[in-house]
Formats: C-alpha cells, sequence, structure tokens
C-alpha cells in the first residue's frame, strides 16, 4: 500500500548522488528513526525509490583532517558520543549526545539524518552551531562528484526544510579545532532526563580569557522553526566579564531575542522564561568553573 | 546409606513469606509467552473500525460501498447493518455502533473485516461519512447549566415531536433529559453541627487530570463462531464471568453457548473491566463474516479508545478543633462522565469511602454529580477513585495541622483509625496497622526532623528546595462485594505422581497470582512449588470468580485455594492413617512426603499414597472443589455497610527536590509502610508494590492525557510521558504484619494500595520545599513554576449538587 516502487542501495558516494541525479523522486534512508514513525504517522510520504545509504563507505567515521574534525554523516549518536577525539576535543557534543533519545535510538540514529532531519529540537544541532560547524553536500549534476560546504547555522529553513537540493546529499560535518581557552556548554530542557524532546535547548561557546568572553556563540533550539543562533545574545556578552551584572543582562537579552511559540510540550511565555534562567545558570557555572 | 535415608527426618519449613519468582516470569523474560497478538486462527479475518473524524456530529450518511468492493474485504458493517445490537455499559448508554449521532473522538462508525490488516486499513479510508456538525461541551461545569446542548436528547420524530418511548428504557434509546449521568450522595453526622464545633474550617478545590492505564499489551480479541453457533472469544478481560453474561444479553445469546479463553494478559490496571464497543463489533464480524476475526489496536488506538481515569473536579470543606480532633468534612466532586457511562462513573463508591473512614470523622457529607460531556469517557484504574480523594483528604490534613499549630505526623495520629472501630460508613476494622504504618514511615523517613528543617531552609540561596511529604490510604482488603457474590471457586486435584492441578477462577493479569495461589496450596499439601500447575483462564473449565478488582484475589482467590488444598489434605491423612493405622492427628504432610507430626519421620512418599489409593479395590483419586464467599455485607441504598471481609492501610512518605528555577520536581525518595496483613511472596508484594509507586509518581509528576475541546492531543509514548528508569526513585518498603482473621495466612489484599498516596504525598513535599500549594496534578515543570512565580489560577469550583 505505500507508493515506492523501487529500493536502492548503493555502494559508493559516486553511486548514490548519480541516483539521485537520475532518479529524481528519492527519498533518503539512514537510520530510519525519524522517517519510519513520520511515514508511519502519514506526515511524511515516501517517494517513489527509496535509498538506503548505509553501505557507502565515504559517509562513515570520525576523523582528524588537519585542524578540522569530520564527522561521517552516517556516524550513529552512540558513536559520537564514544568517539576518543570528539570526547577530547568537543566535549560539549558528546554531552549533546549522551542527552539524546535511548540506546537502541542512539544506535540507529545518525548525525545526518539528526541535520536533515531539520526539526527545531534536534538535539546535535545547537551543539554543531556553536562549535561553527559546516554541513558538507555532494552532487553529481553533469558526469562529475561536487562538493559544497556551508555554515550549518545557515542550513536550516524551517521545520523539515533546509538548503539541501533535492540530487545533494549530505556526507559529513567539518568542525574546526576549538582553539585553547575554548569554552562550550549544553543544556536539553525536557520534561523527563531520558526520553524526551527538547521544550527548549541552548548552547553557548567562546573563548575564555581572565574572566572575559570572546569569539562568544550563543544558539537556542525549539523557540523557532529552526535552530537559530542568538546574535544579540552574543553580542551582549561578546568581550565583557562574565560578572553577575553582565550574566543578568546576557539572560535578559536572551529572553528577550526568543519568539518561541505554545504548543503541548511549553508555552511561549514559560520557554522563554526557560531561556533566561538556563542561560544564567550556564554562565554561572561558566564563570564559577 | 538406605539407614540415614530411612531416620531421616524433615524438618517443618513454609513458603510463607519466601522470595518465590512468578511462575510466568521464565516465559516472559525469554519471549516465549503467546498474547492475543501472537495468536493466529486458521481463516482468521482482520478487524479495523472506523471511528469519528468529529468530536460532537449528527451522522448525515455513511457510503460504505466502495470499501465493500475492495478485493480482500469480507464484510463492512455499520450500525444500519445490525439492527438488533443493544446498548452497553453501566447505564446502558451506549451502543457499540453509532447510529445517528457521533458524542466523542473514539466513536465508531463502521467496521471492516478483511483479509489482512492493510486492506482492513485501506478500506477504512474508503468509507465516506457527512457529517453535521454540534456544539461540543468539553468543560462539566458548563454541561451542568441550564441550557446547555445535550449530549443524549430524547429522540424526536421527523416532525420534530418527542417520540414516546416505553417507559425504564435505557439511555441509548430514550435519551436524558439533562447531561446528569450518576449521582452519589452519603452522609453521616450532621455537618452543620460539626462547623458549628470547629475552630477551623477550611475549603479548598482540587483539579485531577485524565491519565490512563498504557499497559505494554493493548487491547485485543479474537472472536469466532463454531458450526453450532457457539461462541469462542480469546479476550483480554480481567472478569471473565460477568463478560460472559453480559456478552449474552448484548448478542442476544444464551450465555452458556459462549465461552472465553484469556490469553496472558498484557496489563490491566483496571483497563478491561467494562465491556467495550470493540469487543461487541468483532463478535459481529466474526458473526457476518463466518470466519474467525482478530482485531488488535494499534498504540495510538489504544490511547483513544480505552478508557482514563475519573477526571475529578472536588471542592473539600473540613473543620477540626484546636486541639487536633477532626470536625466535620464536606464533599461535592463533579465528575466528568465523557460521552458514555462506564465504571469511572462509580468510583465514588471508593471514594466515599476514603472521605468517611481513613481518618476518624464525625460528620461527613459527600455528593458526587457524573456528567456527560463529549470527552473521552473514564473506567475503573488501579485505585478507583482513591488517588483524587487521598490527594484532596491529605492536602487538609497538612493544610488543618499547620493551622493549628500541630505537628503533620501528630495530627493524623490523634485521627488515625484503629482496630476494633466500625466507621461512620459501617466499616468494620477487624485487623487495623495504621498507625503503625505512620510511625513505621515517619521514623525510617527521619520525616519530622526533615519537615521542621526544610521549612527553615525554604529561604536559603539555593534554588533547589528539598521537601517531605506524607500521606495515607485506606483500601478495600478483602474483596467488595457488590456483586450478588463476591467468591471464587477453586477445583483441585493430585494425579498419580502428586503433581497438583490447581483450577480457578481467578486470572493473572501480570499481578502475580498464580504464584501466591500456588504457594497457599503448597503449604497446605507440604509440597514444593513446583508441584502446581495451574489452570485459570477458560470459563468452560474453571469455576465461577467475580473477577480481578478490588485487589481482592490473594484474599478471596486465596482462600478459596485453601479451602480445596485443606480438603485434599483431609483426604489425604485420612488414607494414610488407614494404612498406618493410627490416628489422623498424629500424621502431616511435609517435603513430599507423609510424616508423623510428632517426629517429622517420612512415612511414605505421597506420590506412592497416591497410587495406592488409585489402583485399589476402591479406587480413589483425590478431587476437591471449595467456593469462597467472604463474610461482608452489601452496602445499604446509604452505602452503608461493611463492604470488605477486611481493610489495608498505608502511608507513603515522598522526597522531593523542587528546581524553583525551571519547576522540575525529582522525587527523591519513597519510605511505605504497608498493612498487608502478611507477607505471602515478599518477592511478588516488593514488585506489586515499587510498580504501584511509579505509577503513582506517573500520576504525580508527568503523566497527563492532554484533552483539548474534546480532542485527545497526546495519544502516543512521546508526548505522553510515562516515568522512565532513571526518574524511579529509592524505595524504603516496611511491611506491617496485623495477622488479618479471615484472610489467607494473615494477608489482605495490596494490588492497588502502593498508587494512591504517591501524589498526595508529592503535593505535601512540594508545600514543605517551597511554601506553595498546588491544587492540580499532575506537577510538570511549567506548572510548578507558574505556580511558584504566583501565575497559577487556583482552581475553585462552587460547591453544587442537583436538586
Ligand atoms: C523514540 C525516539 C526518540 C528520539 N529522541 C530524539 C532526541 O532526544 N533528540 C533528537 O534530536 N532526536 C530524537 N529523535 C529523532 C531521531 O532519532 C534523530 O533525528 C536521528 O538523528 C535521525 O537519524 P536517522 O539516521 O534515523 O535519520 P532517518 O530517519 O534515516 O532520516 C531522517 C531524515 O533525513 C534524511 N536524511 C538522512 N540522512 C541523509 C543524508 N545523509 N543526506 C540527505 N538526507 C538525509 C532522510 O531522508 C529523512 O528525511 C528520536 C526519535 C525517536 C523515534
Amino acid at each position: 500500500m505505500t507508493g515506492i516502487e523501487r529500493y536502492v542501495v548503493p555502494a559508493s558516494l559516486e553511486q548514490a548522488v548519480e541516483c539521485l541525479q537520475q532518479l529524481g523522486e528519492v527519498t533518503i534512508l539512514a537510520g530510519g528513526t525519524d522517517l519510519m514513525p513520520q511515514s508511519q504517522a502519514g506526515r511524511l510520504k515516501i517517494k517513489r525509490t527509496l535509498m538506503n545509504i548505509r553501505r557507502i563507505p565515504e559517509l562513515k567515521g570520525i576523523a582528524l583532517d588537519g585542524d578540522v574534525i569530520r564527522i561521517g554523516a552516517l556516524t550513529t549518536i552512540s558513536e559520537i558520543m564514544r568517539n576518543d577525539l570528539v570526547k577530547k576535543h568537543l566535549p560539549v557534543l558528546a554531552e549533546a549526545c549522551d542527552h539524546f533519545a535511548s540506546d537502541q535510538i542512539r544506535n540507529a540514529g545518525t548525525l545526518g539524518g539528526n541535520i536533515c532531519n531539520a526539526s527545531p529540537a534536534g538535539d546535535t544541532l545547537v551543539p554543531l552551531i556553536v562549535l561553527d560547524a559546516e554541513v558538507e553536500l555532494a552532487s553529481k549534476p553533469d558526469g562529475k562528484v561536487y562538493q559544497r560546504t556551508m555554515p550549518l547555522a545557515e542550513y536550516f529553513v524551517g521545520p523539515g526544510k533546509t538548503r539541501r537540493a533535492p540530487a545533494e546529499l549530505l556526507t559529513g560535518v567539518r568542525i574546526p579545532l576549538p582553539p585553547a581557552g575554548h569554552v562550550a556548554r549544553f543544556f536539553k530542557f525536557g520534561t523527563r532526563p531520558a526520553l524526551d524532546i527538547s521544550a527548549i535547548s541552548i548552547g553557548i561557546a567562546g573563548i575564555l580569557n581572565q574572566g572575559v568572553m570572546t569569539n562568544v556563540r550563543v544558539a537556542f533550539g525549539a523557540v523557532a522553526p529552526t535552530p537559530v543562533r542568538a546574535l544579540h545574545t552574543e553580542e551582549a556578552l561578546e568581550g565583557k566579564r562574565l560578572d553577575a551584572a553582565t550574566i543578568e543582562s546576557v539572560a535578559n537579552v536572551a529572553r528577550d531575542e526568543v519568539k518561541p511559540i505554545d504548543d503541548i510540550r511549553a508555552t511561549a511565555w514559560y520557554r522563554k522564561e526557560m531561556i533566561h534562567n538556563m542561560t544564567k545558570r550556564m554562565l554561572d557555572h561558566v564563570a564559577q568553573a | 546409606m538406605n539407614v540415614a535415608e530411612k531416620t531421616k527426618t524433615i524438618q517443618p519449613d513454609s513458603l510463607i513469606g519466601k522470595r518465590i519468582p512468578k511462575m510466568d516470569a521464565p516465559e516472559k523474560a525469554s519471549g516465549k509467552t503467546r498474547y492475543i497478538h501472537d495468536i493466529d486462527l486458521p481463516g482468521q479475518l482482520h478487524g479495523k473500525i472506523l471511528r469519528s473524524a468529529r468530536v460532537h456530529a449528527r451522522i448525515r450518511s455513511i457510503d460504505t460501498s466502495a470499501a465493500r468492493a475492495l478485493p480482500g474485504v469480507h464484510v463492512v458493517i455499520t450500525a444500519a447493518d445490525i439492527p438488533d445490537q443493544r446498548p452497553i455499559g453501566v447505564a446502558k448508554d451506549h451502543l457499540p455502533l453509532k447510529r445517528d449521532r457521533v458524542r466523542s473522538q473514539r466513536d465508531e462508525i463502521a467496521a471492516v473485516a478483511a483479509e489482512s490488516e492493510e486492506i482492513a486499513l485501506q478500506a477504512l479510508k474508503l468509507i465516506k461519512v457527512e457529517y453535521e456538525d454540534l456544539p461540543i461541551i468539553s468543560d462539566p461545569t458548563e454541561a451542568i447549566k441550564p441550557g446547555a446542548p445535550l449530549i443524549h436528547p430524547e429522540p424526536h420524530g421527523a416532525d420534530g415531536s418527542h417520540e414516546h418511548l416505553k417507559q425504564g428504557m435505557p439511555v441509548a434509546y430514550a435519551g436524558k433529559p439533562d447531561n446528569i449521568a450518576m449521582r452519589f450522595d452519603y452522609g453521616h453526622g450532621d455537618v452543620a453541627q460539626g462547623e458549628a464545633e470547629s475552630d477551623v474550617v477550611i475549603e479548598d478545590t482540587f483539579k485531577l487530570h485524565y491519565v490512563t492505564h498504557c499497559c505494554m499489551g493493548v487491547s485485543g480479541i479474537i472472536a469466532e463462531f463454531d458450526a453450532s453457533g457457539n461462541l469462542l472469544m480469546y479476550s483480554n478481560t480481567q472478569v471473565p464471568f460477568l463478560h460472559k453474561r453480559e456478552f449474552a444479553e448484548y448478542l442476544n445469546m444464551d450465555p452458556s453457548r459462549i465461552r472465553i479463553i484469556q490469553p496472558p494478559i498484557g496489563g490491566g490496571f483496571g483497563s478491561k473491566l467494562d465491556i467495550y464497543p470493540f469487543e461487541v463489533i468483532c463478535v459481529f464480524l466474526a458473526r457476518a463474516a463466518k470466519r474467525p476475526v482478530k482485531m488488535v489496536f494499534s498504540r495510538e488506538e489504544e490511547f483513544l479508545a480505552s478508557p482514563t481515569r475519573q477526571p475529578v473536579l472536588l471542592t473539600l470543606r473540613s473543620g477540626c478543633r484546636k486541639d487536633g480532633t477532626l470536625t466535620f468534612r464536606q464533599v461535592h466532586t463533579l465528575h466528568d462522565n465523557g460521552a458514555y457511562t462506564s465504571w469511572g462513573a462509580t468510583t465514588p463508591f471508593v471514594m466515599m469511602q476514603t472521605f468517611s473512614s481513613l481518618y476518624r470523622v464525625p460528620h461527613c457529607d459527600y455528593h458526587t454529580t457524573a456528567v456527560y460531556t463529549n470527552n473521552p469517557y473514564a473506567g475503573s484504574f488501579r485505585g478507583y477513585g482513591n488517588l483524587q480523594a487521598t490527594f484532596a483528604i491529605e492536602a487538609h490534613m497538612d493544610k488543618l495541622a499547620e493551622a493549628i499549630g500541630m505537628d503533620p505526623l501528630d495530627f493524623r495520629l490523634k485521627n488515625a483509625q484503629e482496630k476494633g472501630e466500625v466507621t461512620g460508613q459501617g466499616m468494620s476494622f477487624k485487623s487495623c496497622g495504621f498507625k503503625e504504618c505512620l510511625t513505621t514511615a515517619a521514623s525510617r523517613s527521619d520525616f519530622r526532623r526533615k519537615h521542621r528543617e526544610n521549612i527553615r531552609n525554604r529561604n536559603t540561596p539555593d534554588p533547589v528546595k528539598r521537601g517531605i511529604g506524607i500521606a495515607s490510604m485506606l483500601h478495600v482488603g478483602g474483596g467488595a462485594k457488590i456483586y450478588p457474590s463476591d467468591g471464587c471457586g477453586t477445583i483441585l486435584k493430585l494425579d498419580d505422581f502428586a503433581h497438583v492441578t490447581l483450577i480457578t477462577g481467578a486470572s493473572e493479569i501480570g499481578q502475580g497470582s498464580e504464584t501466591v495461589l500456588s504457594q497457599l496450596v503448597c503449604e497446605e499439601l507440604g509440597l514444593p512449588i513446583s508441584a502446581v500447575t495451574v489452570v485459570n483462564n477458560d470459563t468452560d473449565i474453571t469455576p465461577w470468580d467475580v473477577g480481578v478488582h478490588a485487589s481482592r484475589t490473594t484474599f478471596i482467590a486465596g482462600n478459596s485455594a485453601i479451602g480445596a488444598a485443606k480438603k485434599a489434605k483431609a483426604k489425604i491423612l485420612a488414607a494414610a492413617a488407614k494404612k498406618f493405622e493410627c490416628p489422623e492427628a498424629d500424621l502431616d504432610l511435609r517435603g513430599g512426603f507423609i510424616i508423623k507430626a510428632a517426629s517429622g519421620e517420612p512415612l511414605i512418599d505421597l506420590a506412592r499414597l497416591m497410587r495406592n489409593l488409585h489402583f485399589t479395590e476402591k479406587a480413589e483419586l483425590v478431587m476437591t472443589t471449595f467456593y469462597y464467599e467472604p463474610p461482608s455485607k452489601h452496602q445499604d441504598k446509604g452505602f452503608k455497610g461493611d463492604v470488605s471481609a477486611a481493610y489495608a492501610w498505608a502511608t507513603q512518605v515522598v522526597e522531593v527536590e523542587v528546581d524553583t528555577e525551571t519547576g522540575i520536581v525529582r522525587m527523591t525518595r519513597v519510605t511505605g509502610a504497608h498493612d498487608v496483613g502478611r507477607v505471602l511472596n515478599r518477592l511478588g508484594i516488593e514488585g506489586q508494590i515499587e510498580g504501584g509507586v511509579v505509577m503513582g509518581q506517573g500520576y504525580a509528576l508527568t503523566e497527563d492525557l492532554t484533552i483539548e475541546n474534546g480532542v485527545m492531543r497526546n495519544p502516543n509514548f512521546r508526548d505522553y510521558k510515562l516515568v522512565t528508569a532513571p526518574e524511579i526513585p529509592e524505595m524504603d518498603i516496611s511491611f506491617i504484619e496485623s495477622m488479618d482473621g479471615e484472610g489467607p495466612q494473615g494477608a489482605k489484599g495490596v494490588g492497588e494500595a502502593p498508587a494512591i498516596c504517591i501524589a498526595a504525598a508529592t503535593a505535601n513535599a512540594i508545600y514543605n520545599a517551597t511554601g506553595v500549594r498546588i491544587y492540580g496534578l499532575p506537577f510538570t515543570p511549567e506548572r510548578v513554576y507558574r505556580a511558584l512565580h504566583g501565575k497559577a489560577e487556583k482552581p475553585y469550583w462552587k460547591p453544587w449538587k442537583p436538586e
């Protein structure tokens, strides 16, 4: 009763982008942890071709490439959480993965899936944005494989919508190695500690030198149609000494900056309150550390 | 070697109080249990139901032609195809297939039986229904206003004239002139006098929400007619014998031609105590298709179309004297019945017991009005109204104590019931460990010290505040005589190898009854638990039982099993006495042997004796039967009477941490003391209590079935939040063994008890931590945060009852 006519399992990146280019109407399947529930619930219709990308070697693995850590799109949440490079250089990402779903979902769900699903509550997105991650996209428009990159912060257009063209495949993300003095924090607010969709999430990063934050990045999840960078909040914090007065004023800016909605998980008012209180708490912790 | 064997004596031993793994655990843990989902009959079709797309509407037309034409579809039925369908439910206000009107989102309009589930689902999509929307009533306080649209209007003819129907017709045909489904009025003493004698009087409204059972095994049924027209149902019911009779009524059949087999049930908790439309519809499909039809819910359907716990709006007025004596209690509740009446409407039976009799109250006045709305309808759910009642009472126990400056524990001890008391409602407490529950739970949790300290620490700068709260409960523990009989039958047989088959009317729904009943039988017969096979799931085999409800199985079925085992033992000892030419009193059964009672010396193994008995001239088998009827009484018209053979008590102390900057309440510790009469299976009772605490925790903190204008917003486990493993608190559970004189080996029921006080104690703990009292559930972060920041509206409902 589904409308799927064809199932393809490319064995290389080239084959995959070839398929995307030639077949047109393709739905990409990675871990399936978003795709399956969404299609079962009728919220997403699987197109005529279902393409399983799990056998593509180029999409796997976490590696250091000069001063960039590359994480392949097929890397599972569990793999990220356990990876030594990630734990050493990007602990905030490992922490976010530790708040992600349950073991079963983490073993199946991939980073690429989390990014391409483009939920405003996707838990790896906020930490990746504050880490200045870029996405890698591949395509084969004219017989040759092209790669382009784009800052993750610019990738999202709306819930479930990204700047990825239909013939493009997300191959991985590239994260610059954080410099000395870099701090990054992630906070996920759900109503229970496990298996919950974020009602809000907060990522804060920057370089802390003698109590002053520079190169500040702040991003919020689940307060807008996409995960968002909070430019006013960043500005309020940039170059400031992390004292009680700064922290309070930054938290106020954060509260004013977000424009969340009411939904089944929380009201807009409460989301704004949490953005304020938790931004403050996170900065307090950074200041005390 | 032989000599040593012969002179060996068998030491006395007991199974009572031991940790005995549940008999069904290996099958369940290894995934071998065959639930209803796993059963497929040859030739079986799959049934699916089309539910209403509207909350309240007139059905203008139903077109099933395209669905009927779909290949693989065998039968499509609507109300028009079943002219003889009869109303179901407690108030007979519910036709399984709706005729001209849908009254809630779950309403059944049509059903399909097809070769596969996929085809059946496809067929549902082809059914076209035209609706004409009617105004939606989703607020019970609106439903009782004069002139409110009616949920079950009296039917009128095409010309608008009232169709005069016969007196005494069920609501489903005759309608109702108002939205009042049921009412309950109870009283003892004189509340006006009680109020006059009070030094302090308080009144508050409490608002209790919707939650649902979330059984791991979803609802399902397989129905099949044999060639002679006999009906066999594979059903998850908790009450097979009552249902056999009821199905006969709904299907216009002779009850003796209906057989119910219960496959292992994946959780009940009260949800399987009523007959629901899908069950009757599945039988209609099987009848029309002349094939077995299987119907199993999806998880979403389970949320939408199974019953909820009863949501309640409750205004409580209570008073006490300065010395801490309670003076009176006045209760008005508004029960949101939903569109139809199921057991939820009757929870006042239990609620009024708590108001009238948990503490000594000289004057009590209780009124419930259950009103029709277009919301989901409420059924029975573990605790049966007691969670709601206890929530209100225990809030007032704290508030009254504070108002007169008395320690909350002392205040409770002063008013707690004791053994020997007969309450205003006529409940007679033959065993009662209430005070011991209070003192044990309080001392093991260091309640008094922490309670005082937490109040002192309310104003410290730490945003996380600690709180401790106490609450207690009274619940029936020896059955509840609400049907003509509250009994249970047992058939027991021993074979030639002394293997016991225990045939009991009592159903197993995961509570561990098979194990406890086997234990009680083995205790009498001196056998290991492995010597028993339990047969408990077939109405054509097992003797009658009223069903699994009211925490009654251990008590009632236990006494019944003991009765049958005692008769078997008497027969065995009589035979042995004859063989060994000694008085029966000199003999006993132990370790699989007939022994000399005084020395423990084995005389013959039981299996040998069984064969001796069987293969002789007289040729006898050991087969016994017993029917146990508890010595409880039916209540009179005023709800007075000693309705249970025993009463169970418990106190639970809950400790929390409240994050005042997020509103997150973390339950850190639960200290419980339960008067269970006596512990029979320690492992089983611990599991029962731990599970119940977690269910109570979900009710208190996370679970919230959100209904907006009649529409369920969260029919899935993503948005309906059950408690997950990391949130489960540390637990310290004590058992108060009051050794009930009527109970099996002294035991009383415990099934519902552990879920009852948790929300009430949590409310008190949050107050202890923050000084803020929250009158509505659940304590989700946002609700708590709002309350802490003065942004929550305190519920108020002006006490009301129909004239
Ligand atoms: C029970 C449960 C709990 C969950 N909890 C969380 C949680 O706590 N936090 C959270 O963030 N998410 C959660 N999720 C959502 C989901 O698990 C994650 O978003 C996961 O990362 C998706 O990865 P996947 O590989 O399963 O994606 P899939 O379902 O395979 O794909 C998701 C989408 O991305 C597209 N896609 C996948 N890979 C690519 C690619 N390389 N290039 C282009 N398009 C691609 C697919 O076509 C599809 O549209 C939960 C899901 C479930 C079922």
